[in-house]
């Protein structure tokens, strides 16, 4: 293992320097079956020399293998391009750099992708390798930023090139040779950085793939004799317990985490399965990395960068992984002190309430304390005054409650944890309950989609969780929202789902899966056998009897009746 | 509970957004600020708009009476009532 820095990159084509351990993912885009350095420069070559013959100044790049992706990164800036990585493949990314762009290059199947092996393949002599341009911005990021609003942030090679030596210079020992696995997007730029950059500088090698789930990365793990594991929180406070973490004591080396803040409970339970905490970035898209902790609530600045404060608390940032000179204002509020940093919150996280200033993340740390809940979200509702709403994914002891007492003692019990944590004023009127909050893959939940989630009527459908077709027989799983709007009055000790509310979603249901068409005209040998009750998923087999003009339904959860009957349809004759 | 009674717990937890509640759960003597029901200064102002609105009477803002008026629904009542048929 020997460390370049990445502008040389490119510069001695090494062939016992390993990049990859396994072949490319399912499209097989380039052709080796384990990629090594010498590989790499060869492709990259041909492909900034494919780039330069049709002119080409600036290009978007997505890639799901990140093997392809540094071959198209290496490719183009060895020709001078400038690359915009969009965050995924929405159609809203598209548009955001459509006209900013000339060409689409990635692992996509989408129309306007261009596969970079048939670039490749048009040259057979590469551009001579050189020094890459470390001086212009070659690397462009898109993030949504905190307002919505597409932004993209420019990085030179001289930026990356300085917080991946920071890196090394902290975590370089510990990691050795590991290999490199990661459940992060390498679109973005902590997995860009940790997952690909990093190792490619290091001489390390890497996982291709985006590992999504715990089982693939213990999995990958066990095959590897050490390896280090670039994650989230969203992942790291979810992992199965079953799973045999402690066999990888000798193997897994560290494990990252960034996007978020990490729970401590969290925190504590990998260290007691690893024998080491998971060490934390804190950073941005705009500032790159900031700062680092390991079980600790206080964070130490990574090498070459400076912290301050603006006189509204919020953090400033300088350092060698910003343009020279530049200072970023960041929008958290924190605290300086000897033993480090504290983060306090976001500042837009910061709503006022009638004058009075209320720290959204300050109470939602106070809900997630109490034992029903596993992650709670604050938003500003609008509805008169304006108060506070909350979103509560709540546990299994929380479903428990609320399928015992009902949703009413759960709020009470919530509002009632929360007394003395702020004022009356600050106490949530709205709450949204369910089993999980919509965290994306980077593990965030915007505030616009809290206030969504909040200013959304509570349902009044089950969630159709998958459907398939057995016989005549159309069967549907069914989820039970913990929300249902019926549970309110029905009843409000025990919520369960109404009968006739059963055979309500059994007709919603074949209009708009069987494509019933006609009136209700009356039931036969309706019968109910089991309480149907929050958080329950119950098989809905529908059928529909066209001689007889009967919608056939029954509901069973668990093997076992809930309810069934026969319903009769009346096509109007004009 | 009377009508009335019924009608201002339904403006209550309409005007202030308490969702999750019903007329049911609102005693008529339960205290509506402080530790009762838990409503705040500004709920308070919330709500006298909204009773001037719906019952078109005017609260006296130099009476001391008018926070008397509004301990509990019962008493919330009361005064409409006295203002309604005077």
């Amino acid at each position: 293992m020997s460390w370049i820095d990445l502008p040389a990159l490119l510069l001695s084509p090494d062939a016992s320097r390993q990049i990859t351990l396994a072949p490319a993912l399912n499209h097989a885009l380039l052709n080796h079956a384990l990629l090594n350095h010498a590989q790499l420069c060869h492709d990259a070559g041909r492909l900034a020399a494919a780039l330069k013959a049709r002119n080409i100044q600036h290009i978007a790049v997505h890639c799901r293998d990140s093997a392809t992706l540094a071959t198209c990164l290496l490719g183009a800036w060895q020709a001078d391009i400038a690359v915009y990585l969009p965050a995924d493949l929405q159609p809203a990314s598209y548009s955001a750099l459509a006209d900013h762009v000339e060409l689409w290059l990635g692992d996509s199947d989408l129309a306007h992708f261009t596969a970079p092996h048939t670039l490749i393949a048009e040259q057979t002599q590469g551009l001579a390798a050189r020094q890459l341009n470390d001086t212009v911005p070659l690397l462009w990021v898109c993030t949504s930023g905190s307002t919505g609003a597409a932004k993209r942030i420019g990085k030179t090679l001289a930026q990356l090139n300085a917080e991946l030596c920071a890196l090394e210079s902290l975590w370089g020992e510990a990691l050795h040779d590991a290999h490199i696995l990661g459940s992060v997007s390498t679109q973005h730029l902590y997995g860009l950085l940790f997952r690909l950059l990093w190792p490619l500088a290091a001489g390390r090698t890497f996982g291709r793939e985006q590992l999504g789930y715990p089982e693939d990365v213990l999995h990958q793990a066990q095959r590897s004799t050490r390896c280090a594991w670039v994650a989230s929180p969203a992942l790291l406070k979810r992992l199965p317990e079953h799973l045999e973490w402690a066999g990888l004591r000798q193997t897994m080396r560290a494990v990252f985490s960034s996007g978020g803040p990490l729970p401590a409970a969290a925190s504590a339970q990998i260290a007691q399965w690893l024998t080491h905490a998971p060490i934390e970035i804190y950073g941005s898209s705009e500032t790159g990395g900031v700062a680092w902790r390991q079980a600790s609530d206080h964070w130490q600045p990574l090498p070459s960068v400076e912290l301050s404060q603006d006189a509204s608390g919020a953090l400033q940032v300088r350092s060698a992984f910003l343009p020279a000179g530049h200072c970023e204002h960041t929008a958290d509020a924190v605290e300086l002190t000897a033993q480090g940093m504290r983060l306090l919150g976001r500042l837009d996280r910061i709503v006022k309430l009638e004058e009075k200033r209320i720290a959204l993340p300050a109470l939602e740390q106070r809900l997630e304390s109490h034992p029903w809940v596993s992650d709670a979200r604050l938003g500003l509702l609008q509805q008169g005054r304006a108060h506070l709403g909350a979103v509560i994914a709540l546990n299994a002891a929380g479903v428990f409650a609320l399928r015992n007492q009902g949703r009413q003692h759960v709020t009470q019990t919530l509002r009632t944890h929360l007394r003395g944590y702020c004022e009356n004023l600050a106490l949530p009127r709205r709450w949204r309950l369910l089993q999980q909050l919509p965290f994306n893959s980077q593990g965030k939940l915007s505030q616009q989609h809290i206030e969504q989630l909040l200013n959304a009527e509570r349902a009044r459908q089950p969630e159709l969780i998958s459907q398939r077709v057995e016989g005549d027989n159309l069967l549907c799983e069914l989820l039970i929202p913990l929300d249902l709007a019926h549970f309110s009055g029905h009843f409000p000790g025990t919520p369960i789902v109404p009968g006739v509310l059963q055979i309500d979603w059994a007709i919603a249901l074949a209009r708009q899966l069987l494509d019933l068409k006609g009136e209700y005209a009356g039931m036969e040998v309706i019968k109910f056998q089991r309480l149907l009750r929050p958080g329950d998923r119950p098989q809905l087999s529908l059928r529909f009897d066209q001689a007889k003009q009967k919608l056939h339904f029954s509901l069973r959860h668990n093997d076992e009746a809930c309810s069934s009957g026969r319903i009769r349809i009346e096509v109007a004759h004009v | 509970m009377s009508q009335l009674e019924l009608d201002i717990k339904n403006l209550i937890i309409d005007a202030l957004g308490l969702e999750d509640m019903s007329a049911n759960d609102i005693d008529s003597q339960q205290a509506l600020f402080g530790d009762g029901l838990g409503l705040d200064s500004v709920d308070a102002l919330e709500l006298g708009l909204a009773i001037q609105k719906r019952y078109g009477i005017k609260l006296d803002a130099e009476s001391k009476d008018t926070r008397e008026h509004f301990a509990n629904v019962a008493k919330l009542a009361a005064f409409i009532n006295s203002h309604q048929t005077a």
